[in-house]
Formats: structure tokens, sequence, C-alpha cells
């Protein structure tokens, strides 16, 4: 029987197989230029094909990206806009991961009365165009203090991420049985010992979702970066517009894809690190705990 | 030693029309196991959320011990409970699991090392003490999750279905268990089930709920025996009573009923003469499958017994008996006959009523009529 179907390759898994290469390649194809232009002198990339390999490999364009092009008016580089960019998006992924955390653990095991509703209002969170809080959120930071800061450009990723943190949160503890509180309860525990030795242990795969998910948005995010700060606290995604824009003579693609590439560099790594888990999370509710 | 005190427990929930308990009271000795037996909604696993603390009542008290726990929180109550599903905490080893409270509480560290395995050998589970919950089986989970509960020398112990996820070999034996370990350790036990053979094997005595309402409280044998109403026989033994209506007629003999088989056949049957009131009206006659048997010399020299041939019309072998299904009256009835005198089904049986033991209710109020 065996013979039967190893026999030759069936047509269905090569069409499977081709389909899949093509996405493969559409999705790659710009990553793959990319790469092989930042290691392009810039007279190869005006006389080559896009795709062709670099016929002098150099790192220039990396080197130049990181530490002297021009950004406006400074010629230094994204270095600094690149730990900018760390410093906002570390504590407002960690802060609004854990306040999801929090809301999700109330809105489902200590439901109060409107907790439901509660939790329909902030999803619409989820929902609002970045563009519409762009004022109100100016008018706050501006009364709080922290205009063009980077803690100001923390409050405000932090508030626009609880929505989405908590939506995760809310979900994955509404699968967690309640016997499970019950039990803590009686053998003694109290709201926060069962939130932090329960609870947050058997968050693992959830907690990754969040953390990927807040990182991936605002490390990427240009709009709140460009509205909310200014010249030192600028993000890293601001520097590369700016970079990209601040023309002096000759177009320089190696520099500019560089800069992208290193632009994007954590949110690739984070999602190499911990993508399993981020799968895994997304699916957390279909399988037995 | 724990004594427990339900006073006219109380509970509606938040936004609902009906109280879910209308007003219950139990006492529970101390060193008793009481077991809470009901069918899905009447209130048991409510009443048990209360006296763990879980559900705030909204009507009487509960005392242990002669101190009212009614508003303390469940930390304060000293009270352990055994959940259906277990509720083992995943990310901690069996150890931690069953250490959990007592770390809370504060105990020492050697103590607590000492109380685990004083907990594991009670329950045998020493060898899985590292383990995780997810690497168990049901039956050593079930072991853990009483473990946990045994650890902390609860005033009281409450067990919510604790068996019901275990498949049938398996609940046996932790049946026994349980109650040899309750009888090692004579802790104050509420046990609640909705399966009325666990009530009656486990219990010192059953409380039978219905609508929230406490139908009977007593011993396993008053409790099947002299059941308070309809409800209570129909729901504690297996086959059930069977009922049928029937009018009280007097004759030279004495007191007696008529029943009519499938084929017409009318038989006589006699009852107890404290039914002299209900001569001319309706009664509802009650009676176990044990109640109707092959007959057998010896009881057939008593009073209120009497024979007739009867067409089987459904046979059951169980091993140790048959249970045959013959018609009375155009309802089915249950009897109890002896395996080794094999019947079939679509013959006709020589069977005895024992009239003894049958009980018999009020049809307006569906009480069981008392012997005065």
């Amino acid at each position: 029987m065996t013979d039967v179907v190893r026999r030759g390759v069936r047509p269905s898994r090569i069409a499977i197989y081709g389909v899949l290469l093509l996405a493969c390649l559409v999705y790659l194809i710009p990553l793959i230029i990319m790469l092989i232009t930042s290691f392009k002198t810039p007279m190869d990339i005006r006389s080559s094909n896009l795709l062709a390999l670099p016929t002098d490999w150099t790192t220039i364009g990396w080197t130049k990206a990181w530490a002297e092009a021009c950004t406006g008016v400074q010629c230094e580089g994204v270095k600094g806009f690149f730990w900018n960019s760390f410093k906002m998006a570390v504590p407002a992924v960690l802060i609004s991961t854990l306040l999801g955390a929090f809301n999700g653990y109330v809105l489902s095991k200590w439901k109060f009365r409107g907790a439901d509703l509660m939790f329909g209002m902030l999803l619409f969170g989820c929902f609002v165009p970045f563009q519409v809080v762009l004022l109100p959120m100016a008018q706050t930071l501006g009364m709080l203090g922290m205009a063009n800061t980077t803690p100001g450009l923390v409050l405000v990723h932090v508030t626009y991420g609880v929505a989405f943190t908590t939506l995760f949160f809310r979900n994955y503890y509404v699968a967690i049985p309640d016997a499970l509180i019950k039990a803590a309860r009686l053998d003694g525990a109290g709201f926060f010992t069962i939130f932090f030795r329960i609870l947050l242990p058997m968050s693992t795969p959830i907690i990754m979702v969040s953390l990927i998910w807040q990182f991936t948005q605002i490390w990427n995010d240009f709009l709140f970066g460009v509205v909310f700060s200014s010249g030192e606290s600028q993000p890293i995604t601001v520097a590369l517009n700016n970079l990209v824009n601040t023309s002096t003579g000759v177009k320089e693609y190696n520099v500019d894809m560089a800069a992208a590439m290193i632009a994007a560099l954590p949110t690739l790594v984070v999602y190499i690190v911990a993508g399993k888990y981020f799968i895994r999370g997304l699916t957390a509710g279909s399988e037995k705990g | 030693m724990s004594q427990l005190e339900l006073r006219d427990i109380r509970k509606t929930y938040p936004g609902a029309h009906d109280e879910t308990l209308k007003g219950i009271n139990i006492d529970v000795a101390s060193g008793e196991f009481l077991t809470l037996v009901g069918p899905s909604g009447c209130g048991k696993s409510t009443l048990m959320s209360s006296i763990a603390g879980l559900e705030a009542i909204t009507g009487g008290s509960m005392v242990v011990n002669g101190v009212d726990i009614s508003a303390m929180e469940p930390r304060d109550r000293d009270i352990a409970m055994v959940f259906q599903s277990y509720a083992l905490y995943p990310t901690k080893s069996v150890r931690e699991n069953i250490a959990f409270g007592l770390k809370i509480r504060g105990m020492p560290k050697d103590d607590i090392e000492r109380e685990v395995e004083r907990v594991a050998d009670l329950l045998q589970i020493s060898p899985l003490l590292d383990k995780k919950p997810a690497r168990l089986s049901g039956g050593q989970q079930q072991r853990v999750a009483m473990g946990r509960a045994l650890a902390r020398r609860p005033k009281i112990y409450l067990f919510d279905e604790p068996l019901s996820n275990l498949d049938a070999k398996l609940r046996v034996e932790m049946r026994t268990e349980i109650k040899k370990l309750h009888q090692r350790l004579k802790t104050t036990v509420v046990y609640v089930t909705h399966d009325q053979i666990e009530a009656m094997t486990l219990a010192d005595r059953i409380a039978v709920l219905k609508d929230g309402e406490l139908q009977q409280l007593g011993t396993p044998k008053e409790v099947y025996d002299t059941p308070e109403n309809l409800f209570v026989a129909g729901f504690i033994g297996s086959p059930s009573m069977s009922f049928i209506e029937l009018e009280i007629e007097r004759s030279e003999a004495g007191l007696s009923v008529t029943v009519e088989g499938s084929d017409g056949r009318k038989l006589s049957l006699p009852v107890p003469d404290y039914l002299a009131n209900w001569v001319g009206k309706r009664v509802i006659l009650g009676i176990r499958p044990e109640h109707i048997s092959q007959p057998d010399n010896i009881k057939s020299e008593h009073s209120l017994v009497a024979s007739g041939s009867l067409t089987v019309e459904v046979t059951e072998p169980t091993g140790p008996d048959i249970i045959a299904v013959i018609r009375l009256n155009g309802i089915d009835v249950h009897c109890r006959l002896d395996a080794e005198h094999p019947v079939n089904w679509g013959e006709d049986a020589e069977l005895m009523f024992d009239m003894n033991k049958v009980v018999f209710f009020d049809p307006a109020t569906e009480k069981r009529i008392r012997p005065n």
C-alpha cells in the first residue's frame, strides 16, 4: 500500500507547495531587495538591476545610517533615536501589559455590577482611530506638563494599548475555571496573592501575545511619535522619515535601506524569539490547560 | 471536631426573581458526615458555596462551634473544600498545591514539610509530590485535591460532587476511601452530590433538597424507608419507587386496595389499619421493587402479604437480581426478583406483595400518610 502512495509526487502536493512558495516570494522580495540594496555602493545601485547581488559588498550604508546620516539639521545617524524608541517602547509595553492583565483579572474573576458593560466600552478603545485622539491627547499632555517628552509618549501608548491588552487577558482568564479562584480564596489567598501567585504564572502564552503585539504596535508607531515628540525625544520611525526626506544632493538608497532595516530589526527579533508563544497564545482558548 | 448550624439560610441572586435557598435549617453534629442531595438546580451547590463564604447569603446565619461565621471572609472561616473539577493550581507541583494554603497562613517551613508528608502518607500520594497536576490521572488529581483540603486541618470539610468526574469503577473505590478516611479522622463533612447512591452509602444523615427547600433530613434508612413526600420517595432508591393512585376499600378481612394487571386480572392487596380514615378516598401507593418478589414461605406467614399471578413485561438481569417490570393500573412497576428462579418476559409469574413496608401519600399534599 505504501508503495502506491509514495510512487511519484501527487499533483495536489505540487500545487500546494507552489502556491506556498509563491506567497513566500511575494512577502520576501521587498526584504531581499532592502537587504541587498543596503549592502551595495551607490554606484552599484545606479548601474545594476534591483534584484542583482552587490558586485562589491560593503557595510558603509549601515555604518552611515547608524552614526552619520542627516536627520534634518543634525547628522548623527539614527543611533540616538533607536535608543529613544527603546526608552519609549519598553516601559510602555510592560506597563500596558501589566495593566491589561490586571484589568482582565478583575473583569473576568471579580465581576462587579456593570463589568460586562465596562468591558464592552473598553473594547471601543480598540476601534478608535489614532487621529481622533490627537487633539485631546495633546491638550492632556500639555496640562500634565509631559508634552514632547518620552514619558508623555509612554503615557499615550499605554492609554491606547490598554484596550487591546485588556481584551487579550480578559478573554484568556474567562477560560480559566472559577473554581481555581475559589480554591485559592479558601486557601486564604487574597485579591493580589491570587493574581500574582496563581493567575500570572499561568499566563505565559497570553503575556507573550501581549508583549509582541504591544511592542510591534508601539515600536512601529509613527503618528503619535511625530505629533507628541520633538527633536531629541523622537522615536526611530520619525527619524527614519526625516532621514529619507533630508535631501543633500544624491539620494543614498543604501543608507535609507540600512536605516529602515535597523528600524525594523527589533520587532523582527522579538517575533523570531517569541513567535511560537504568539501562535500558541492566540489559540490558547481551544486547548485544554 | 466542629459543629455547624445553618439557621434559616436564604439566598436570592442579584436580579433573580425567585429565592435560590428558601430558609434552610440544618444542624450538623461534630464529626458527622452530612450529604446534600437533590436534582440539578435544587440549590445544593449554592448552599455549599454559602457555607464556604464564596457566596454571600441574603438571610439567616451560619454558626460554627457557637461562632457566627455568616459575615466572615472565606479565609477566616477555616473551611476547606474539594471541588468537582479538583481546581488544582496547574503551575504548581503536587507538593506546592498542598502547601499553598499553609504557606499563605504563615506556617513555618519545617511544619509545612511535615504536614505535606503526613497528608501524602494518608492518601498514598508520596511518589507524586513533585509532579505537576496535568501529569496525574483523574483519580490521582482527586487525591491531591483531598490532600490540599486535609493539610490545613480545617474545622469543616466541604465536598462538591468530588467523584462525578471519575469513571464508574474508580468512583466506587474512592467512595470507599472517603468513607474510610472519615471513619479514621472523624471530621465534620458536608458532601454535595446528585447521585443518591453516593448519598446513601456515605452519609450519617442525608439532606434532600428541591427548589431551594429542605425536603427531608434523616439517616439513610429513614429517608429510604419513610420518605416524607413523593419527591423524596421517587428520588432516593434505584430503580425508583413506583407510584399507583388508587382507592382504599374496606372488606371483611380489613382494609385493602385493588390493582389490575395488564390482562385485566384483578388483585386485592391488604393495607395497614392506620388508613382507616381514608376508606373511600384516593391515595398514592408507593411501592419499592423489593416489596414485590417471588413467593417465599417465611414472609407469606406475615399479615399484609398477598400473592397473585401477573404478566412480566420486561426483565433486566443485574446479576444478583432480576428487575422485572409489570403493569399495574396502567403503570410500569418494578419488582426485584431472585435471579435463581428465572422468569421470562411475556410469561406469567407468581408474585408476592409485601405490604408491610409500602408507603402511602396524600394525593393533594403529596405528603406521606403517617401511621398514628
